[in-house]
């Protein structure tokens, strides 16, 4: 920049916006570097149901209040999103977009927390969380057989939800429940010593009271 | 109101004294995680309407678990002045049973597991005795608490008081002992007395790694820093281990009272305790307890009035099983991505925001107000010549009694297995143990006399870890256990570090080809060599530990994984890939059962026709196996 006020000459220089592969050695520098290396790529038409999802569940002053909870707090990043995370079921990219606003801190640095803990969910989840437990206890008394029993009975697989977003079907690394293996929970309910045969039943009491 | 004195705690006490002990009959339903999933909340809410239906006088209480999972839901009834009974595998209708029996005054015989007559305050060193003398009434063929093979062997430190209080009741806690040591520390003893006798206890971190915890304490201790912190590690991610959950369900306050005393120790005046989201109970009673401490001013600013401050509060986890390792954990609470980093400088030098911070387990923390109440000679004690006191362990997997039991340190793993778990279930073989979750390893029937302490574990390769001990039999594939806790690795693996990042996803890739039986010659070295240098190489103990359960399966079941690659075959038939289903015709009788439970409409026949599998529709999920009433469904 040379000149004086109101008589200025401005030179832009613009770097490279892509990777020359005959130079690049994957040293992986450039990823450490990037501002935006979290950033988790949505498709477009997930996105935009994403946002309309958002969009009818408006809720800002809930997000507001929930910052403003830990507002003084030091570290409060990862209780507001917790606490985003359990009023919608997932984290809206636009609360996220609002906690980023209202705590200074760069989107890019909340979506690398959000896409690190396995309790966040960036897309749309179902009405009822069904946790598979696969750890070890229920892991020997057959729990993968529940899972796939239940993937079977939802039609999808683990990780997805039901096309009437009534339920997301997730595995979970132990809920504490051992000693009664196989367990799974189902929102808040736990469910011990399950069978194959037992888990249908179990789905139909809810999508029943779902239908009431 | 806050307590300033001892006169003012004694009163809360004799309070909790008579809620725990009324002069009417007392009825506790063990309501943990376990005893709720169990149905526990349903007997709950049918005791609850039969006593009002019947419009008796009784008191009816939520209580922690007593650690027999196996025999949940529990119901204990308090005769007063006469004994305590527990009821085992109850049902809403055995509770609605057992309150008409208590209706018309008689003694309720069915589903008694057995008769506690004595309870022990470990606080104070005493006993209370419920009968004295024997009730008349009571048949006399009932086991006693002590008699049980399950409770036999144990001795209750960490969990003194888990299916005794009400968890959400602190002049319970207060009334059997609970916070007179915080008071005895903070009036009567100096920092450095305190840490002298948790040093002379012998306690070790039991969290898994053991190391001695007065020795850290003193290291924080005399770090340099105006603000010091005290964190406690409930973030029990191990999976097939629920100790930690166990305690702050059933008595949050032996955590609670712990780490204020450690904090006085090491002068430090604001804690964290660190609870993973999926024990939303535990999470939820911690809260209560913390709110009733702070109410009765035993957290918060000058506490007993001794000028010593100290506040607590929880943090949630969100489901990263590297959080449980310190630096990780510490990131996390700084609202950071849970990623280790290089030791040292070690947490008690620079930990939380750069300050000294001592971290420790649930367990180790709960160890601590019996530690100084009794006097580290007395808890000495227990344990053996190289490892003192005593532990938690989840036993789990195919024992016949599973539940959370507290053993002296030293008693071996077959006295673990056979006689507190009571030997495997469905009459099957044994085959191996698993320690210490995913950087464990597994254990084989050669080394059951191996005494439970550190050192001894680890010489056979695998950890004593946090306490999760799952019991394998003849029906469990080594080389699928292998397979299933390096998929947990890697899934939970941090990526920072790429030992850990790709290795273990090398080892996942070899050890699938091997269960799907296109295994190749050399691929044990390969999946030995890597281990090597994924334990070798990685950052934090994460990896360090990871190929764990893979050495110790090629070491002692090497024929496993031989029989995989060489001849195709799982010998204990659970890779899908190496087995078929097959209909034995000697046996099928053509029930038809199997044909109408097989998902995927793979079995064939008429009635009283011997059925067909269909083997390219078969997706082998089991189910005909398990339906034939006939043992006609063949594994091979």
């Amino acid at each position: 920049m040379v000149g004086d006020p109101g008589e200025l000459t401005v030179t832009f220089s613009q770097q490279p916006r892509s990777v020359d592969p005959d130079k690049c050695t994957g040293c992986g520098v450039c990823i450490e570097a990037c501002p935006i290396r979290y950033e988790v790529q949505i498709p477009p038409e997930e996105e935009a149901k994403a946002r309309s999802a958002y969009a009818q569940a408006v809720d800002e002053t809930a997000v507001a209040g929930i910052i403003s909870q830990y507002r003084e707090e030091p570290g409060n990043l990862l209780p507001i999103l917790l606490d985003i995370n359990s009023h919608f079921n997932w984290l809206p990219r636009p609360a996220l977009e609002h906690v980023s606003r209202e705590l200074g801190s760069p989107l890019s640095e909340i979506l690398r927390v959000a896409s690190f803990y396995n309790a966040f969910s960036l897309v749309p989840r179902g009405q009822h969380i069904i946790n598979v437990c696969l750890g070890t206890g229920c892991f020997v008394k057959g729990s993968p057989r529940i899972l796939e029993e239940l993937e079977r009975k939802l039609g999808l697989k683990h990780g997805q939800t039901t096309e009437d977003m009534l339920f997301t079907l997730e595995v979970v690394r132990c809920i504490g429940c051992c000693a009664l293996a196989p367990a799974m929970r189902v929102g808040e309910d736990t469910f011990g010593r399950l069978t194959p045969g037992q888990v249908g039943k179990i789905i139909d009491s809810y999508t029943k009271t779902a239908n009431l | 109101m806050k307590l300033t004195s001892l006169e003012q705690l004694q009163k809360i006490k004799e309070q909790g004294l008579k809620r725990a002990y009324p002069e009417k009959i007392k009825i506790m339903v063990g309501m943990a995680t376990c005893g709720i999933s169990a149905g526990a909340d349903k007997v709950y809410r049918a005791l609850e309407d039969k006593i009002a239906a019947r419009k008796m006088d009784v008191a009816l209480e939520k209580t922690g678990c007593i650690g027999f999972c196996q025999q949940e839901p529990l119901v204990d009834v308090i005769y007063p002045k006469k004994v305590r009974v527990s009821y085992a595998t109850m049902t809403p209708a055995k509770a609605e049973a057992l309150v008409e029996s208590l209706h018309s005054g008689k003694f309720f015989g069915e589903n008694v597991l057995c008769r506690i007559d004595q309870e022990e305050f470990l606080i104070e060193g005493t006993t209370k005795a419920y009968a004295n003398p024997h009730p008349p009434e009571l048949p006399g063929d009932i086991p006693k608490y002590e008699e049980l093979p399950f409770f036999k062997k144990q001795v209750k430190i960490a969990l003194r008081n888990c299916g005794y209080i009400h968890p959400e009741r602190i002049e319970e806690a207060i009334g059997r002992g609970g916070y007179a040591t915080l008071y005895k520390v903070l009036t009567a003893m100096t920092p450095e007395e305190v840490i002298a006798q948790v040093k002379a206890s012998g306690l070790r971190g039991r969290g898994g790694a053991g190391f001695p915890t007065g020795v850290k304490w003193e290291f924080c201790r005399k770090a340099e820093g105006d603000l010091k912190y005290i964190i406690c590690n409930a973030d029990e991610g191990d999976p097939g281990a629920f100790m930690d959950r166990g305690i702050l369900e059933g008595d949050p306050h032996a955590v609670i009272e712990g780490m204020a005393i450690g904090a006085y120790a090491i002068g430090a005046s604001q804690g964290y305790i660190y609870c993973r989201a999926e024990c939303p109970l535990a999470i939820q009673r911690l809260q209560i307890a913390i709110q009733q401490a702070e109410d009765l001013g035993l957290l918060g600013d000058n506490i007993f009035g001794s000028g010593f401050s100290f506040k607590l509060k929880i943090r949630k986890g969100a489901g990263a099983f590297v959080c449980g390792e310190e630096t990780s954990l510490i990131a996390s609470i700084e609202g950071k991505v849970g990623e280790p980093r290089p030791r040292p400088p070690f947490p008690a030098q620079s930990g939380l925001w750069g300050k000294p911070t001592i971290i420790n387990n649930v367990k180790t923390w709960s160890h601590i107000a019996p530690i100084i109440a009794r006097g580290a000679e007395w808890y000495a004690g227990y344990g053996s010549e190289k490892a003192k006191g005593t532990t938690v362990f989840a036993l789990v997997g195919k024992v016949n009694n599973t539940g959370l039991v507290e053993i002296p340190l030293g008693i071996s793993l077959r006295e673990m297995i056979f006689e507190i778990g009571g030997g495997i279930a469905g009459g099957r073989a044994f085959k191996a143990v698993q320690t210490g979750g995913p950087s464990g390893g597994c254990i084989p029937e050669e080394f059951l006399d191996t005494p439970v302490d550190y050192e001894s574990l680890g010489a056979l390769g695998s950890i004593m870890g946090s306490g999760g001990m799952i019991v394998m039999d003849e029906r469990d594939c080594m080389v699928d256990v292998a397979k299933y806790f390096i998929d947990f690795t890697r899934d939970e693996s941090c990526g920072k570090c790429t030992p850990c990042r790709e290795g273990t996803l090398r080892l996942m890739e070899m050890l699938e080809d091997i269960t799907a039986g296109r295994g190749q010659e050399g691929d044990l070295d390969k999946l030995e060599k890597m281990s090597g240098i994924i334990k070798k190489t990685s950052l934090c103990g994460l990896g360090q530990t990871a190929p764990n359960p893979v050495l110790s399966t090629l070491k002692y079941f090497r024929d496993e994984y031989e029989a995989h690659i060489w001849a195709k075959k799982c010998p204990a038939k659970v890779c899908k890939e190496l087995i078929t289903y097959r209909v034995d015709a000697d046996k099928c009788n053509g029930c038809q059962l199997c044909r109408l439970k097989c998902p995927v409409e793979a079995i064939q026949g008429a009635k009283k026709v011997v059925h067909e599998v269909l083997q390219d529709k078969c997706i082998k999920c089991g189910t005909c196996f398990e339906k034939c009433k006939f043992d006609a469904i063949l594994v091979e």
